[in-house]
């Protein structure tokens, strides 16, 4: 459950993000100029693709098979485990990367990434039952 | 069945309440949809950047499309004229050390009208057009030259920034004490941009290369920067 919540607030930060770079608006609400410079910097496009949509797309994937981990019949899903694993170790590893980015080559700091990134600690947090589970079997 | 019990019970995502838990979900989905909606709202438009394309206008009709901030009589001797760039480290200078001067020593007695026109110089000067902006949006409150002053005095704070510094501008608003809201909307759109344009393109007719441009009495001034030869030019103008 820890981690569709998480899924659906990262999945709601990529959103705004995506829409940014969809030019639905001209500006990002972020309290500095930081969301602006890193979104607009040459980092923000990871493999030809814009990172908010990564963001987009790979929340919401972690948050449909989390939905379905809570159905019964995939409760003791290992794929459901296992899928549900990857992604918050695939997550906690990207937002890493992108925070080492905005410290040490942008030198600026968003701060809707950092709360992308937060989320993404938290769902790699929630995932260690998960892990555990697919250690014990 | 004893097997499914065994399963929900060693299963940590089973054995709680689904329904509120949806409910939950749908309210945050809720809640951050509408957030989303009400942070585009606030940041739809994007601000004016660069000059924009005027009509053709003539002499006279670029001289009443431009507007300078004037300061003084209309009826003093002398104008000067001061055509400067908002991320030029020399009209920094000039309005925080030179222009003090001016108007203590002529502008408040009656001698000299002072007249400010936007000159954004482009090229590496990314953000002097919509600093220029800034500043009429803040003159729309009444505020320019407390603006003004203030842009030019923290040049270096907001001049790297990679992309226009709107957030920045608006803190800057709010710190005078204008409506940040109706601030930050002038700022981003084209509001004022035609503006800024018109006292551009009046400079370069007027054969301005540089910034600071100062005009005295129609003669362009050889050392704006230079209190003791700005002072000699404004007297010799005003015939002392």
């Amino acid at each position: 459950m820890g981690i569709a919540l998480c899924a659906l607030v990262g999945l709601l930060i990529a959103a705004y993000m995506s829409l940014y770079k969809l030019g639905a608006f001209g500006m990002l609400i972020c309290g500095t100029d930081g969301c602006e410079t890193v979104q607009n910097s040459p980092w923000a496009v990871f493999l030809g693709v814009p990172i908010p949509y990564l963001g987009f797309f790979g929340y919401g994937a972690l948050l449909v098979v989390a939905l379905l981990g809570l159905q019964p019949r995939f409760q003791a899903d290992r794929r459901v485990a296992a899928a549900l694993s990857l992604g918050a170790l695939l997550g906690l590893a990207f937002s890493a990367y992108l925070t080492y980015l905005e410290a040490a080559v942008i030198h600026a700091w968003c701060r809707w990434c950092i709360g992308s990134a937060v989320v993404a600690v938290l769902v790699f947090l929630f995932a260690i039952p998960e892990l555990l589970r697919l250690r014990r079997s | 069945m004893h097997e499914v019990r065994d399963v929900a019970k060693k299963n940590p995502r089973g054995g709680t309440n689904l329904k509120a838990f949806y409910l939950l979900l749908g309210v945050v989905a809720v809640v951050g949809l509408a957030l989303i909606l009400y942070g585009s709202s606030r940041g739809s438009g994007a601000a004016a950047t660069e000059p924009v394309n005027l009509e053709a206008l003539d002499a006279r009709g670029l001289v009443e499309k431009a507007q300078g901030i004037k300061e003084g009589p209309d009826n003093a001797p002398v104008q000067v004229l001061v055509f400067s760039d908002y991320m030029c480290p020399a009209c920094a200078y000039f309005a925080t050390t030179i222009e003090p001067l001016v108007k203590q020593e002529f502008v408040q007695a009656g001698r000299v009208q002072l007249v400010n026109y936007d000159f954004p110089l482009g090229g590496s000067h990314i953000h002097s057009f919509v600093a220029a902006r800034a500043a009429r949006c803040a003159q729309d409150q009444g505020k320019w030259t407390e603006y003004h002053n203030l842009l030019l005095s923290r040049q270096s704070a907001w001049s790297y920034s990679r992309v226009a510094p709107v957030e920045q501008f608006t803190d800057y608003a709010t710190e005078l004490g204008l409506n940040g809201d109706t601030f930050q909307s002038c700022l981003n759109s084209d509001t004022h941009a035609e503006l800024v344009t018109a006292n551009h393109q009046l400079g370069q007719q007027l054969g301005v290369g540089g910034t600071p441009s100062v005009f005295i009495g129609g003669r362009l001034s050889l050392g704006p920067n230079d209190w003791d030869v700005l002072k000699a030019e404004i007297q010799r103008a005003l015939g002392e």
